[in-house]
């Protein structure tokens, strides 16, 4: 253990009679020093946070949005550049323009450095104007070029720029994983909870129901229900279709953790004191229970995150999630489903995918961290 | 300490208690046999006694013993309370809301230290839950009213900001001691109270029991499997096999003579204090008899080394042998079963 791990947030000491400094460290405190010392976890969670912060805050991080096009297609993503062309050091880093010629063969779009175009990056400037929240007029964006342009991941076949679509994918599909995964834990508890309070027929009902839907295969399952929304639909109803489709077979495994811990803390011993000394069934439910099964299911949410977001994903690329116009990460990857893009303009699929792929990762470090740290008896 | 059972009169008396599982139809028409964890149990628990209750894993003290603190609903029998203002109660058969009154008077004490205090709540939640719930105290008070608790358990009064997790094993006990003392109770069951602790700390806590006993006049129904124990702090012991009482003595008595097979079997498994001294238990071969399909005649005829044709067709009653004295065998009269000296004796 390290030196930072143990000495600071503690609250303030307090003096006791004999003149003895203590702290009074509360379960919470302990899961989170344990799961501070997974650095790992840490580091997820920092990006889990910035990712989501950048997805609050899309028309800001974004240079540019994500409907608007460029002369550019299908540019390839610019490099940034300290260096120039003289081996000359710029403090100030810039990115060189695009000199466009034609593959003779092919006749796609071919891309060099222009050499003699150089626009200086610089922070919060002002470009398009967008809307903060869906509210507030703004137009400063946290990085771009005052002149000529900036495509940090690329342009599509329409010349937008993949970086900003990118940020604005991760509003769909970052938020899709945090409001499924709500509406699971609320049915999660909810059926778990009285499958394992009840008992008998009900219990029995409840969990051969689980086994019915974790049975049938997810994909098939999702593309069903997924084709039944209507296509007509706007997109903001097609986004809540798709996540009460992942949503409803989410919620199994929370359920089932929710009924596993509800029997397991039900035979423990201070739950038998509580009824002895006459606490009513609310009080055993409410004071008992639920707060000795939250860190369990947290752990099985943040767990159950990633899996979310890579079916609202493989629905979208399957072309039954999100269509288009709506961004998500889904939607870029089914967009680039084809030879000529996987084959010479890469980016337009390793862009949305490693996006896919860290956030996943992520969620699962995250969720390994919670594992160890959630278990108040194991010091 | 001295069995005032001449002069003290019955706190809790219980008439042919059973607790079984099962035994139900199935919807498949298969019918389950069931279990009799607890199956026709008699004793009476005289004021300010120490009523021990010993046997092996599985007989069913547990399980007696939280039927009679009512953690369990018992199938069938009773448990005749007397409280203080002379009239007779049948615990088993009350429902919730009328139970409630009475709850606080017997309450229990858990055998393992970790899972019986709530990790998220604080000591001053764990010990004042109690009063809160039964409306004894409320604010400042239930706070006040906690110090003093931890205080008479040996712990100290800041203890209470603190959470169960902060205390080792014998200092958890100390708190459950203090929970179970929080609403004044006259009956304490305490099921295993110390198998889980060091063997300097089972004194600790054997020592503040019998002090809060002598100073509270409470009466304890010691649920044990270390004779040890039950020797230094029972008044009186009832040995229990698959369900049932197999015999009943003073303590004593009990030790000295004991009347049962399976009793000087259960005293024989004690170790001896000298390490060196060559020990032959009476083993008892077999396992503890099968509670859903148990042996005809004397449950115990399997694993007994005096079994004779009798003990296999015919099923012994619990009978008096000698006032106070109860054994639940057919071959008590003629019998001659080695005590405790004897047996260290015969090890020696």
């Amino acid at each position: 253990m390290t030196a930072e791990a143990t000495t600071p947030v503690a609250p303030a000491p307090v003096a006791t009679s004999d003149g003895v400094a203590v702290r009074i460290i509360s379960p919470r405190r302990l899961m989170w020093w344990k799961f501070r010392k997974h650095k790992l976890a840490v580091a997820s969670a920092i990006f889990l946070i910035l990712a989501y912060l950048a997805t609050i805050f899309a028309g800001f991080v974004a240079p540019y949005d994500p409907a608007s096009r460029s002369r550019n297609l299908y540019a390839p993503p610019q490099g940034i550049n300290f260096v120039d062309e003289t081996g000359q050091f710029h403090l100030q880093p810039f990115v060189y323009g695009w000199k466009m010629t034609r593959d003779l063969k092919t006749l796609s779009p071919v891309y060099v450095a222009d050499t003699t175009q150089k626009f200086p990056l610089r922070l919060f400037v002002q470009g398009e104007p967008y809307k903060l929240f869906g509210l507030i007029d703004a137009d400063r964006h946290l990085f771009g070029v005052d002149e000529g342009y900036f495509h940090l991941a690329g342009t599509d076949h329409f010349g937008r720029d993949l970086f900003t679509r990118l940020v604005y994918g991760a509003q769909i599909s970052l938020s899709v994983g945090i409001i499924s995964v709500f509406l699971s834990l609320v049915l999660g508890l909810l059926i778990g909870g009285i499958s394992g309070l009840y008992g008998g027929w009900i219990d029995n009902f409840i969990q051969r129901l689980i086994e019915a839907i974790i049975a049938i295969p997810t994909i098939p399952l999702w593309l069903g229900l997924a084709a039944a929304v209507p296509r007509d639909w706007p997109p903001l109803y097609q986004y809540f279709a798709i996540l009460v489709v992942l949503s409803l077979i989410s919620w199994t495994s929370t359920a089932r953790v929710a009924r596993g811990r509800f029997l397991a803390l039900r035979e423990q011993d201070f739950v038998t004191a509580a009824r002895v000394y006459g606490a009513s069934q609310t009080r055993i439910i409410a004071k008992h229970l639920v707060p000795n099964l939250m860190s369990y299911v947290i752990v099985t949410l943040t767990l159950a995150i990633p899996g979310i977001i890579i079916g609202e994903t493989a629905l979208s690329f399957l072309g039954v999630g999100l269509k288009v116009p709506t961004v998500s990460w889904g939607v870029l990857l089914q967009e680039s489903q084809k030879v000529q893009i996987i084959q010479f303009y890469p980016w337009l699929w390793i862009g949305p995918a490693a996006c896919v792929v860290s956030v996943v990762l992520a969620f699962n470090f995250v969720g390994d961290g919670a594992r160890d740290a959630a278990d108040p008896f194991s010091r | 300490m001295q069995p005032p059972i001449a002069t003290a009169d019955p706190i809790l008396a219980i008439r042919d208690l059973k607790k079984h599982y099962g035994g139900k139809k199935h919807w498949t028409g298969a019918v389950s046999k069931a279990i009799r964890a607890v199956d026709g149990v008699t004793f009476t628990i005289y004021e300010g006694e120490t009523f021990g209750l010993v046997g092996e894993s599985g007989c069913g003290k547990t399980t007696l013993g939280r039927c009679i603190a009512r953690a369990l609903d018992p199938t069938d029998g009773e448990i005749i309370y007397s409280p203080e203002d002379g009239r007779d109660i049948d615990l088993a058969t009350l429902s919730p809301r009328q139970l409630k009154p009475y709850r606080q008077d017997v309450q229990m004490i858990f055998q393992d230290p970790i899972s019986s205090l709530n990790p998220r709540m604080t000591l001053l939640d764990i010990i004042g839950e109690p009063m809160v719930v039964n409306g004894l105290a409320r604010g400042k008070e239930v706070a006040r009213r906690v110090g003093e608790l931890l205080e008479r358990v040996g712990l100290r009064a800041e203890y209470m900001v603190r959470y169960p997790h902060a205390f080792s094993g014998g200092q958890r006990q100390r708190i459950g001691i203090a929970r179970a003392l929080a609403l004044n109770p006259r009956v304490i069951v305490c099921d295993e109270p110390v198998s889980a602790l060091d063997v300097s700390v089972q004194a600790q806590i054997l020592n503040l029991l019998q002090d809060l006993q002598a100073e509270k006049n409470l009466t304890y129904l010691f649920i044990a499997h270390d004779l040890g124990v039950v020797e230094y702090l029972c008044d009186r012991v009832a040995v229990m096999y698959v369900g049932q009482v197999v015999e009943l003595a003073e303590t004593s008595d009990l030790f000295a003579r004991p009347l049962h097979p399976y009793t000087e079997a259960l005293m024989s498994a004690v170790p001896p204090a000298n390490p060196r001294a060559a020990s032959q238990p009476r083993l008892l071969e077999g396992d503890l008899a099968n509670a859903a399909n148990l042996p005809p005649g004397c449950h115990f005829h399997p694993r007994c080394g005096y079994c004779v044709e009798r003990c296999r067709t015919e099923e012994p009653e619990l009978r008096e042998f000698s006032p106070g004295r109860f054994v639940r065998c057919h071959r008590a009269e003629e019998l001659r079963l080695d005590g405790v000296a004897e047996l260290a004796e015969a090890g020696a």
